[in-house]
C-alpha cells in the first residue's frame, strides 16, 4: 500500500485497513508455530490408532485399520502409535484432537486442502486470501523488527504441476507484499538467507552496500524528496540491517551445540523444528515447519504406506518432542503455541468422507497381495489429528472421537477449519471476526466472522 | 474545487432560517424511523442511512438526496408519500416536523455539520459517451487554469526517452537510442519517438504482454488447479502485434469459436472440484469481464444483493447466464438456492437484445453487447486503464469502480470518442495519451489523498518486475531463456513470457489466480532482502557482467538432446557419427522429478558397456585411442524408479566437449534486443552503463568511485547491483 492510498483507505476503503473487531482478547501466546505434516498424514497410523493388522498376503484391504501397534503416552487414557515414542513422553504438555474435519471440497486435491487449511477459505476466491502467518503478521507485527514476522521453512516452491497452486496460499494475498512469506527451502542453509551470498563474501558485500550509498547521494534524487524513493531506501537499509543484525545469527544452525543439533537432525523437517527453536528464542511472531508438500512424497503415499508412515514418524517424533522439552526448558513454551496438523487424514477404503465419498485416485486391490499394498493410501476427510502444546493449550486433554471401526468416522466434538483456526487466533489475541476492507468490503480471518474458539482447548 | 452555489428553497418556516446540524437534529430522525431497515448491518435496496458518508452513496435507486433540492430527492419524495412506495412501509410514518428538518437540511446543502460544505450531488456516469467539442488537449489546458495551476514545464529529453521506452518496450534506451533522440533537432521528434517505438510490434507486444497477463489472469504455468484452462500467451502475443482493434479483441475473449481464439479468460480458474456457487466458471467470467472490460464489481453481488454498490444477484447471475451451459440459472444465495431463475440479461438492460438459446449464440450475443457502441462503458473503462497504466494514476480512480466520479468527464469522454472513432486502435490511444502535453510533465509524488485529488502530472511510477529485469537484461546483453520440453533448442525471451521467480516475485508480480488491475508499488524489506541476497538477480547480473567484459563462455551445444524422459517413456534410441571426436560426454540433467536422490537411470552402449547414472550427472568417455566412429546407444529411466513418489523426468545429453552444467540445451542466439558487439574498455563500459541506466552521463565524482569497478567481472556485477537499487534507475519519474 502506498501512502496515496492509506490516505485514500479511510474514504474509499481500497486498501485493506482494519475493521477491528469489538472484543478484545487477552492473548495466551506471542508466537504461534505450525508443524505442517504436507500430504495428508494418516490418523490411524499416528495419533488415533486403532485395531492393530500386521501384513499378511491375502488380508482384504478393509480389514486393515493401523498398521502399526498403539503405544501409551504419558497420558494414561491416551494412546498413540509406535514410531512416536518421544512425542509419547511429552503428551502430558499438549492436547491431542482427534476430530478435525477437513473441508469437503468435492475432490481431493493437496494443495486445495492446504490452501483451505492456511487461508480458511476454499479457493476459488474473488480476492487473494492471506496465509494465516501473513494474518499474524499483519494484525500483530513482528515481535523483533529486525525478525521478519512470517517465516516459513522447508517448502519449494516449484514443485511440477501443483506450484502454481501452491504459490497461491504462499502469499500475503490482499494484505500486501510486506506481510508475506519469508521462505526458507531448507533450513541448513538457513544461515545463507540471512549472510552474504557465498558468491559474494562479507567484503564485497560491504563495499557493495558502500558504493551503493555513494551513488545513491550522489544521484540527482538526493535532493528531491518522495514516498517512493524513501520507501526504496528504507527497505534496502533495513534488509541490510537485518543481514547485520544479531537476530542473524538465530538462522545459522551451525552456531547449535552439536548435542542438541544431533537431537534434531532427522532430517530436513528436523532441523527445520529445531531453526524454529532458535527463531522463537529470537522473537519470530509466525513460523511453519513443513515436511514438504511433493506430490506422492512425504505424507503423500499412494503405495506403501506403512513404510512410508515409518519413514515419516521417523522424521518427527524426535524433533517434535525436543521443540517441546527445549521451549519449555527455557521458559518459552507457555507463550508459544504449537500447532501440527495436516490437510486431511488417510484410509485404506474411504476417498473422501463416509456418505460424501469422492472419485478414488488410487486403485485400492480388494485384498494385499504385496507389501506395498499396506498403509493407508487414500484420502480421508472425515476425521484428522491435530495436536497442540503451550501457548495456553490445555495439557494433557484428548479432544474429539472416532469410531474403533471403519469408517472410523468422527463422533464426538467434529472440529471444523473455522473453529480451530478460531482457538488458535484467540489464543494470538485475535478475535475470529476481525476483518480486513478490500474493495470496498470485509473479508474475516475466519469464514465469515463465524469461527468460534472451542474453550476446552484452552486452560 | 468550487462548491456549487445552494439554492435555498424556503420550504419550511420553522426550520429553513436556521442552519440543521446533521448530528444534532438529521440523525436522530433517521435512526428513530429509518434505521429498522437501513442502519447498522441492514441496508435493504443497498442503503444504509447510519451515517453521513452512507447517505451520500444512496442506494440501488440512487442518490437520495439531492443537495439544494429537497423536492426532487428522494429522501423526501419516499417519506412525504409523493413517491410510492412510501417510506418507512411500516411503523409510524415520519411527522411533518421531521420532514421538515430533512427538508430544511438538504436545502442548505445537506452538509455534514452545520458549518461544513455543502454535499456534492452524488457522480452518475452515463452509459453512452458524450464527445465534446473541445479536443483532449484544450480541456486539459482549460482543466489547468480552472484549478489554478500554472502549465508547468515539460521535462527534459532523457526523462522523456526514459519514459517513452519503459512504457512502449518495457527496457531502458541504449546509449545509442538514447544520443539520437537527444541529439535531434527536430521540433516533432518527441512525437516521432513516440511513433517508430509503436512500430516496433515485438518490442511493443513484449512489454504490453505483462498488462494483459495480470488483467486477463494469463499464465503459461497454471498447472493443475487452472482445470481445463488454457495459458494463451501465443495469442495475445499475436493479436498485440497485429494491434487488432480491442473491439475485435474483446470478441475474441468473450465468444472464442476457433481453436485459434484464446480459450482461457472466459473459463477462470477453477482447481478441482466443487467451487462455491459464486465461484463457477461462469460466474467466473461474469466476474472478470465486468471488472477487466466495464470497471464493474460483481464480486459481492455474484453471493447477494450488494451492500455497496447498485448490482444485484440477478445481475451477477443474468450475466453469467450467457456463459453457462444452461441458459437459465437458478440463482444462488450465500450458498443457498433461492428458487429463483434467471436467464441471460446485460448488466444495461437498454443493451439487451435477444438472443439465441444456444451457449455459442449467447457468446456471440454478450460479446456484441460489451463492444456495441452504444456501450460507453467499455471504451471509458480501457482508457482509464492505458492512462493509470502511462500517469500512474487514473482519471477514476479506482480502474475497478467506473462508477467513481473521474476528475475530467470531459477529457475521459473526448479520449474514450477518440477511442471508438480510431476503430478501438489501442496502438492509437497509447499515441494519443502520450502526446498530449500533460504525458510530459514533471512527475509527481502520489501522495495525494484521492478525496480532493487534482491532476498535476503523471506521478513517480516504480519499474515493475518486467521492466526491471528486462533493462538489466537490455543493458548487459544477458537475456533469459526459456527451455521447452522437447529436443528444441532454448530461446531467448522476455521476462513477460517467463514463469514466475523469486527474484520476480519479490519485484512484484502478482500470482495470477485473481484478475490483477494495479501492482503494488511498495518496497518492502522482504522484496529487498531478495534483491540484495537472491540468486536470481546475483545471476542475472554476474553473467551480464561476464558479458559486458567479453568474458562469458559460450557453452557448447549438445550432439544429442532426448527432450524430457518421463515415468513410462519409451526408452530413447541414440546413433551418433562421432568421428574425430577425442571424448564423449554422457550427460543426465533432472527436470523435475519429484525425488530426483531416487532416481536411476542407465545408457546401454554398443561398445562402451551399460553406463549406470542417476537424475544428474556426466560420465565421460575417452577415445583416444578407440576406432569407434559411431555412439550406439539406448538411454532408460531405470524401472525401479518407475513409482509415484519419484515420478521421474531427465533428460539425456551426449556432448563432444565438456559440458556446461547450467546451459546444457543449445540455445538459439537471437535476443529479445540486438546488442552492439563488445568487449568494451573500461570507459566505455562506465559511460554506457550510466547512459543506459539511468539515462545520462557519470560525474566526475561517480566516474572516480567506480573507476574500479571495471576490473573484473565481480567488480562490474557490485557496480551494477548498486546502480540498480537507486531509486533513480528503478522509478519512473
Amino acid at each position: 500500500m502506498n501512502r496515496r492510498e492509506f490516505l485514500a483507505s479511510s474514504l474509499a476503503a481500497t486498501a485493506p485497513s482494519l475493521l477491528a473487531s469489538e472484543k478484545k482478547i487477552q492473548p495466551t501466546a506471542d508466537t504461534l508455530i505450525v508443524l505442517w505434516m504436507a500430504g495428508g498424514m494418516a490418523q490411524t497410523e499416528t495419533f488415533d490408532p486403532k485395531r492393530y493388522t500386521p501384513f499378511a498376503a491375502g488380508t482384504p484391504s478393509a480389514d486393515v485399520l493401523s498398521t502399526f501397534r498403539p503405544i501409551d503416552t504419558a497420558v494414561d487414557p491416551i494412546k498413540i502409535s509406535e514410531g512416536l515414542e518421544n512425542v509419547a513422553k511429552v503428551m502430558d504438555r499438549g492436547t491431542l484432537i482427534r476430530s478435525y474435519q477437513a473441508g469437503d471440497l468435492g475432490f481431493i486435491l493437496h494443495s486445495r486442502h492446504q490452501y483451505h487449511w492456511h487461508t480458511g477459505y476454499a479457493p476459488p476466491q474473488t480476492v487473494a486470501m492471506p496465509h494465516i502467518g501473513a494474518v499474524i503478521s499483519k494484525t500483530l507485527g513482528p515481535r523483533n523488527p529486525d525478525m521478519p514476522a512470517f517465516i516459513d521453512i522447508g517448502q519449494d516452491m516449484e514443485i511440477g504441476a501443483e506450484s502454481a497452486a501452491v504459490k497461491a496460499f504462499h502469499t500475503s494475498g490482499f494484505l500486501g507484499a510486506e506481510h508475506g512469506p519469508f521462505m526458507i527451502v531448507n533450513p541448513a542453509d538457513a544461515a545463507a538467507s540471512v549472510r552474504p551470498l557465498k558468491e559474494l563474501g562479507n567484503s564485497r558485500f560491504q563495499s557493495r552496500r558502500e558504493l551503493w550509498r555513494q551513488l545513491t547521494k550522489n544521484s540527482e534524487l538526493a535532493q528531491a524528496d518522495g514516498f517512493q524513493k524513501e520507501s526504496i531506501l528504507r527497505s534496502i537499509e533495513s534488509a541490510h540491517r537485518l543481514l547485520d543484525s544479531p537476530s542473524a545469527r538465530a538462522f545459522d544452525l551451525s552456531l547449535e551445540p552439536r548435542e542438541s543439533y544431533e537431537k534434531y537432525n532427522t532430517g530436513r523437517f528436523g532441523l527445520g523444528c529445531l531453526l524454529a527453536r532458535r527463531l522463537t528464542e529470537a522473537g519470530a511472531r509466525f513460523i511453519e515447519v513443513t515436511t514438504e508438500y511433493v506430490p506422492f512424497r512425504n505424507w503423500d503415499s499412494h503405495e506403501s504406506g506403512h513404510e512410508r508412515a515409518a519413514a515419516m514418524k521417523k522424521q518427527i517424533d524426535l524433533p517434535i518432542a525436543q521443540l517441546v522439552r527445549d521451549l519449555e526448558e527455557r521458559g518459552l513454551l507457555d507463550r508459544t503455541l504449537i500447532v501440527l496438523a495436516s490437510e486431511f487424514g488417510r484410509d485404506m477404503v474411504t476417498e473422501g468422507k463416509p456418505g460424501n465419498e469422492v472419485k478414488d485416485q488410487v486403485d485400492v486391490p480388494e485384498v494385499m497381495t504385496e507389501m506395498k499394498h499396506y498403509g493407508m493410501h487414500r484420502h480421508f476427510t472425515e476425521a484428522g489429528a491435530v495436536l497442540m502444546f503451550g501457548g495456553g493449550a490445555r495439557k494433557g486433554l484428548l479432544y474429539g472421537k472416532t469410531a474403533e471401526e471403519r469408517p472410523c468416522k468422527t463422533i464426538e466434538n467434529p472440529v471444523s477449519i473455522e473453529n480451530l483456526h478460531a482457538t488458535i487466533y484467540h489464543a494470538m489475541g485475535i478475535p475470529a471476526d476481525t476483518a480486513y476492507i478490500t474493495e470496498k468490503r470485509p473479508v474475516y480471518v475466519t469464514r465469515d466472522g463465524l469461527g468460534k474458539p472451542i474453550p476446552e482447548l484452552m486452560s | 474545487m468550487k462548491l456549487a452555489p445552494v439554492v435555498i428553497l424556503i420550504t419550511s418556516i420553522v426550520y429553513a432560517q436556521q442552519p440543521v446540524d446533521f448530528q444534532q437534529q438529521v440523525h436522530p430522525v433517521l435512526a428513530a424511523k429509518c434505521f429498522a431497515c437501513h442502519g447498522g448491518d441492514k441496508r435493504s435496496g443497498g442503503l444504509s442511512l447510519s451515517s453521513y458518508q452512507y447517505i451520500l452513496e444512496g442506494g440501488r435507486s440512487g442518490a437520495v438526496l439531492i443537495p439544494g433540492t429537497s423536492s426532487d430527492s428522494l429522501l423526501i419524495r419516499r417519506t412525504n408519500g409523493t413517491l410510492k412506495p412510501v417510506m418507512p412501509p411500516v411503523g409510524p410514518p415520519l411527522t411533518a416536523a421531521e420532514i421538515s428538518i430533512l427538508e430544511a437540511w438538504i436545502n442548505q446543502g445537506a452538509r455534514p455539520v452545520h458549518d461544513g460544505p455543502a454535499a456534492k450531488p452524488r457522480w452518475v456516469p452515463e452509459l453512452k459517451l458524450h464527445k465534446p467539442d473541445q479536443t483532449a488537449e484544450q480541456i486539459l489546458r482549460s482543466y489547468f487554469s480552472r484549478n489554478k495551476l500554472e502549465n508547468p514545464q515539460v521535462v527534459s529529453d532523457r526523462i522523456f526517452a526514459r519514459r517513452v521506452y519503459l512504457d512502449l518496450w518495457g527496457f531502458l534506451p541504449s546509449p545509442e537510442q538514447l544520443r539520437e533522440f537527444t541529439t535531434d533537432r527536430g521540433s516533432d521528434k518527441r512525437q516521432r519517438l513516440v511513433r517508430q517505438l509503436l512500430s516496433h510490434s515485438e518490442n511493443y507486444a513484449g512489454h504490453w504482454m505483462t498488462f494483459w497477463n495480470d488483467l486477463l489472469r494469463n499464465e503459461d504455468a497454471f498447472g493443475i488447479y487452472g482445470g481445463d484452462r488454457q495459458s494463451i500467451s501465443n495469442w495475445l502475443e499475436g493479436v498485440l502485434k497485429e494491434n487488432l482493434p480491442y473491439d475485435e479483441f474483446l470478441k475474441k475473449l468473450l465468444n472464442p469459436t476457433s481453436k485459434e481464439d484464446p480459450n482461457g479468460f472466459i473459463v477462470g480458474v477453477n482447481w478441482r472440484g466443487d467451487s462455491s456457487a459464486a465461484q463457477m466458471p461462469w460466474i467466473q467470467a461474469a466476474q472478470n469481464s465486468a471488472q477487466v472490460f466495464m470497471g464493474i464489481n460483481l464480486k459481492c453481488n455474484s453471493c447477494h444483493d450488494s451492500f455497496i454498490s447498485r448490482w444485484t444477484l440477478k445481475d451477477a447471475y443474468g450475466l453469467a447466464a450467457f456463459f453457462s451451459p444452461e441458459s437459465k440459472l437458478e440463482l444462488v444465495r450465500c450458498d443457498a438456492a433461492t428458487g429463483n431463475f434467471t436467464g441471460p440479461g446485460f448488466l444495461y438492460p437498454e443493451l439487451n437484445k435477444p438472443t439465441g438459446d444456444s451457449l455459442p449464440d449467447r457468446h456471440a450475443a454478450v460479446a456484441e453487447m460489451f463492444t456495441t457502441k452504444e456501450n460507453g462503458r467499455t471504451p471509458r473503462t480501457i482508457v482509464n486503464r492505458i492512462w493509470a497504466q502511462l500517469m500512474g494514476r487514473g482519471i477514476v480512480e479506482t480502474v475497478d469502480d467506473m462508477d467513481n466520479e473521474p476528475w475530467s468527464p470531459e477529457l475521459l469522454d473526448r479520449l474514450s470518442s477518440d477511442f471508438v472513432d480510431s476503430g478501438y486502435d489501442l496502438k492509437k490511444l497509447i499515441e494519443t495519451i502520450m502526446l498530449l502535453p500533460t504525458y510530459q510533465l514533471p512527475s509527481q509524488d502520489g501522495s495525494q489523498a484521492s478525496g480532493d485529488y487534482v491532476f498535476r502530472g503523471p506521478e513517480i511510477r516504480r519499474m515493475t518486475a518486467e521492466q526491471f529485469i528486462d533493462s538489466l537484461s537490455a543493458i548487459t546483453g544477458e537475456w533469459p531463456i526459456i527451455v521447452p520440453r522437447t529436443a528444441q533448442p532454448a530461446r531467448h525471451v522476455r521476462e513477460s513470457r517467463r514463469n514466475s521467480s523469486p527474484l520476480s516475485r519479490a519485484l512484484g508480480r502478482p500470482n495470477r489466480d485473481q484478475v490483477i488491475t494495479s501492482r503494488s508499488s511498495e518496497a518492502t524489506t522482504l522484496q529487498m532482502l531478495e534483491l540484495v541476497n537472491g540468486q536470481d538477480l546475483y545471476q542475472l547480473i554476474y553473467r551480464g557482467s561476464q558479458k559486458l567484459m567479453g568474458q562469458d563462455q559460450p557453452a557448447p551445444a549438445p550432439l544429442f538432446d532426448s527432450g524430457v524422459v518421463n515415468r513410462g517413456s519409451k526408452p530413447v534410441q541414440i546413433d551418433l557419427d562421432i568421428s574425430g571426436a577425442t571424448r564423449l560426454y554422457l550427460v543426465v540433467a533432472d527436470f523435475g522429478s519429484y525425488a530426483p536422490e531416487l532416481v536411476k537411470t542407465a545408457w546401454k552402449t554398443q561398445d562402451f558397456g551399460t553406463i549406470e547414472q542417476g537424475a544428474t550427472g556426466t560420465y565421460e568417455i575417452d577415445l583416444k585411442n578407440s576406432k569407434v566412429t559411431r555412439f550406439q546407444a539406448t538411454a532408460i529411466i531405470d524401472r525401479i524408479s518407475d513409482r509415484s513418489d519419484i515420478t521421474p523426468q531427465v533428460r539425456f545429453f551426449v556432448f563432444r566437449e565438456k559440458p556446461n552444467p547450467q546451459r546444457l540445451v543449445s540455445v538459439l542466439p537471437q535476443t529479445p534486443v540486438p546488442f552492439p558487439q563488445g568487449p568494451f574498455t573500461k570507459d566505455q563500459l562506465i559511460t554506457r552503463i550510466f547512459q543506459q541506466a539511468l539515462g545520462r552521463d557519470a560525474t566526475d565524482a561517480e566516474k572516480k568511485l567506480v573507476g574500479d569497478h571495471t576490473k573484473n567481472p565481480e567488480a562490474l556485477a557490485d557496480f551494477l547491483w548498486a546502480i540498480s537499487m537507486t531509486p533513480e534507475f528503478q522509478l519512473i519519474i
